[in-house]
């Protein structure tokens, strides 16, 4: 079962005659990153679960917008849940991208030293990244530095090599947790804000949405990300304070790639980690995060700044100095999920039985995302008395059909074209994406009716002119293949609809 | 495999340069041409502006015999022309690798798959697009819908019929955004609030006053050193950076500063300056490599449809001496 209001999906379910006899095992609010690899966790055991999540798609919020490294853990605060879970998770991603369909590069990473207070540090990394059972690091000379990158500044004093430091599709990833998830019989529920929590302190505690649906459940995850606070209230959960830091990047054309293999790192100081300049796995370079404060539900938390993203540059140029010259295709801000209180804070149990809450998963919370919900799969049965069964029917894996377009290219099949010409019917120029790509994610398992569910999907308006050539051929798109009047398409979902009426414009015409 | 077709001249893209270099190689008795374009017709952008209402002064010029011609027309009497010549035309076809020293070219199109096509020389009239807003640095802020380009405008208005916001603010000042401006307004909106990070409006007066007949925007001058965009589902407003000023509006339209489309170029390792994205280009319209051209808006600047039609025919002129000079 899946469903979205106003989706204009076939199947919609009324969750409103859910009776307290039939309850959910688990509901997950939160359809983030780390929400959607739970549901994938516990697909695999005969459980009834339901993934929820206000947005209209999932890992449409703090998910979205992150560096997508998948980091080794290297220079992670030694002893912490947080180091142990990233590096645990750095070990399974390679065949777990593989499995799921997820680009995924093990390009490396060089952390440079730049002068003679950084190389000095160099040593303490090292050792440090061993410490964290990260053991295939390497100090490097200044001429090895250089000979790996060749656009490095050439004063370089010495690096340190991180060799499987990684880069993977940040959108992929919740997409294909969702999918299998929701190919195990794990419900889904997308545009459903829980605006109260009734008879939490009871076994069976009934979860109302904005649109009056009450979902019974015995146990909810609270993955909500920023929300998890507002969350937490409903049903009288401990205390965290959530501080959201902003972080922005700009994303450079694909022209000026080529002229780095690996993500730079500079030497972290004790405020920041710094601006680092990563290849991405689309092909684009991108430079960044700034890290800047906001309070919770502060406006403007995902927009991005003139003066902020200026100094953003000159601090990547100090990597890479050539990048001054590169032309710029975008900026954007991810949010990351900052919490008081500690990051990956966890509680079992908080303010009643059978409510866990999951919060302050920052950055890391990317690449930790299966080891973290194998925890918190743990957690719900150590704690939440949560009966684990494996279910022999589950399924771990996405069919091979799941590779994105612009990862395995359909006009490099020969014989697909023939078949299916929409296949060699290019729509995003930018990025050589179908027609034929954009209607085959239209009908993939989570039902994209978004402008941006599919650009993150097909990579259409992804590219250097940014929807110039393709929104509204895209949006045309959408219309056509499900029948949805153009003028109700929208960015995100209701509430962000392409145009303000429909209009006359024609006519008006004739009247001339 | 796919088999490799040779033409004489391979022109990519169908805009009136595209044309004009076609139709006067053809006058010139040369035969074998293919014309590639990637969009589903030819006519380039002036083929978007169907409705005449609030249409672009550039592209009513006066063509032959006096007449004043508009957008859509424009491209039919292309077309009509076009249909004279012995010219192949393969539409929905998107260049996907370029070989420059073996001026070959691969590309992909419903009917045919992969095709290799290779010439004696190859023209490049891709066009332009309009900047986006990190490549003009002073639009910031939020990205929600309702933030279009021009030709977004014109799909959703004239191709659609559809007003796509009622308090529009325009992003740019040249003719383009005073076209737009005219075009939202002769379709239902308000007069739109016009921004520019410069003194006064980069179109110049006489065009204005043409614009006069639909539209009235209001210009906002320097005022907007950098401007934030405002809104989470859609385009609420913007906030000019020098007192904080905000001017609500539901949606915005980022016009006109154009810049060459030199993708093409650049996969291809021809020399193109960046990041202007201008391709380099030689005496006689020549890229980098031997045998390659450059013709229209793809030249860089800001030139109406009738100007990259002459000009497509002069890099004709070059290409033929050119092929004349190889034999």
């Amino acid at each position: 079962m899946y469903d979205w209001p106003d989706g204009y999906l076939d199947e919609s379910v009324q969750f409103s005659e859910q009776t307290d006899q039939d309850p959910y095992d688990v509901a997950i609010v939160g359809a983030g990153v780390v929400g959607c690899a739970l549901a994938y966790k516990l697909s695999q055991y005969r459980l009834r679960v339901l993934l929820l999540d206000k947005n209209f798609d999932v890992g449409e919020a703090t998910s979205k917008g992150n560096s997508a490294i998948v980091h080794t853990g290297f220079d992670a605060a030694q002893g912490t849940l947080e180091s142990q879970l990233v590096t645990q998770a750095s070990r399974q991603w390679p065949e777990m991208a593989q499995k799921l369909k997820i680009p995924y590069e093990e390009c490396g990473a060089l952390l440079l030293a730049l002068d003679e207070e950084q190389h000095n540090q160099l040593e303490k990394i090292h050792a440090k990244a061993i410490n964290n059972g990260v053991d295939d690091v390497r100090l490097l000379s200044a001429d090895a530095t250089r000979q790996l990158e060749a656009n490095i500044p050439q004063g370089v004093l010495g690096g340190l090599l991180i060799p499987r430091e990684s880069i993977a599709d940040p959108f992929a990833t919740s997409i294909a947790f969702a999918e299998v998830a929701l190919a195990n019989g794990v419900d889904i529920l997308l545009g459903a804000e829980i605006v109260e929590i009734e008879d939490a302190d009871k076994p069976s505690k009934k979860l109302v949405t904005a649109r009056n649906d009450r979902i019974v459940t015995r146990i909810i995850v609270n993955v909500a990300g920023l929300g998890s606070r507002k969350l937490a209230d409903l049903y009288g959960g401990g205390e965290f304070d959530i501080n959201p830091r902003r972080g922005q990047f700009l994303i450079f054309d694909k022209y000026s790639r080529s002229a780095i293999k690996r993500i730079l790192l500079p030497i972290p100081t004790a405020q920041t980690k710094g601006v680092l300049v990563i290849p991405t796995i689309f092909g684009n370079l991108i430079a960044g995060p700034t890290a800047e404060d906001f309070e919770l539900d502060e406006e403007g938390v995902t927009d991005t700044s003139i003066d902020k993203l200026q100094s953003l540059l000159s601090g990547a140029s100090r990597l890479f100095p050539a990048l001054v010259d590169q032309p710029v295709i975008g900026a954007f801000s991810g949010v990351r999920c900052n919490c008081s209180q500690g990051s990956y804070l966890i509680r079992s149990n908080d303010g009643h039985q059978g409510i866990l809450t999951v919060t302050g998963i920052r950055s890391t919370g990317f690449t930790s995302s299966p080891s973290l919900a194998d925890y918190l799969v743990g957690e719900l049965h150590d704690k939440c008395e949560l009966e684990l069964e494996n279910d022999p029917k589950a399924v771990d894996s996405r069919p091979e059909s799941s590779w994105p377009g612009w990862w395995k290219r359909p006009f490099d099949n020969d014989g697909l074209i023939k078949d299916s010409p929409d296949y060699g019917r290019i729509i995003c120029f930018c990025e050589n994406i179908s027609r034929g790509e954009i209607a085959q994610h239209l009908d993939s398992p989570l039902k994209p009716r978004t402008l941006d569910a599919i650009k993150r999907r097909t990579r259409a308006q992804m590219g250097r002119c940014q929807g110039f050539d393709c929104q509204i051929t895209i949006a045309e798109i959408i219309s056509e293949h499900c029948g949805i009047p153009l003028n109700k398409i929208t960015k995100c979902g209701p509430g962000s609809e392409i145009v303000y009426e429909a209009t006359t414009a024609v006519a008006l015409e004739a009247k001339e | 495999m796919s088999p490799t077709t040779h033409f004489n001249v391979v022109i990519i893209g169908a805009g009136p340069a595209g044309i004009g270099a076609a139709i006067a190689l053809s006058k010139r008795g040369i035969k074998s041409i293919a014309l590639v374009e990637r969009s589903d017709k030819i006519g380039g952008i002036p083929a978007l502006y169907k409705v005449k209402k609030g249409g672009v002064r550039t592209f009513i010029r006066w063509s032959r015999g006096g007449i004043p011609v508009f957008g859509e027309e424009y491209a039919r009497w292309l077309s009509l022309q076009l249909a004279k010549t012995e010219a192949q035309v393969w539409l929905q076809s998107q260049v996907i690798e370029i070989e420059a020293k073996e001026k070959k070219i691969i590309l992909v199109n419903p009917d045919e798959g992969r095709m290799t096509l290779t010439a004696d020389a190859i023209i490049m009239a891709c066009g332009a697009r309009e900047e986006t807003a990190a490549e003009r640095g002073w639009l910031m802020g939020s990205r929600p819908m309702r933030v279009f380009f021009t030709k977004n405008l014109l799909q959703l208005i004239d191709g659609n019929g559809l007003l796509p916001m009622r308090n529009p603010v325009i992003i740019g000042s040249d003719l383009i955004a005073y076209a737009a401006a005219a075009k939202l307004k002769a379709a239902g909106s308000e007069n739109a609030v016009m921004v520019d990070n410069r003194h006064s409006p980069q179109c110049s007066f006489f065009e204005r006053i043409y614009f006069r007949r639909w539209s009235n925007p209001k210009f906002r001058g320097i005022a907007a050193k950098s401007v934030e965009v405002v809104g989470s589902g859609t385009a609420s407003g913007i906030r000019l950076s020098k007192e904080n000023e905000f001017v609500p509006c539901d949606g915005i339209v980022v016009c006109g500063e154009l810049i060459p489309n030199s993708e093409l170029a650049l996969l291809g390792n021809l020399k193109v300056d960046l990041p202007t994205r201008k391709p380099i280009v030689a005496q006689g319209f020549q890229l980098s490599e031997s045998g390659w051209f450059a013709a229209g808006n793809m030249l860089g600047g800001f030139h109406g449809a009738e100007w990259c039609y002459f000009n497509g025919q002069r890099v004709a002129r070059a290409v033929n001496k050119f092929l004349s000079q190889s034999l």
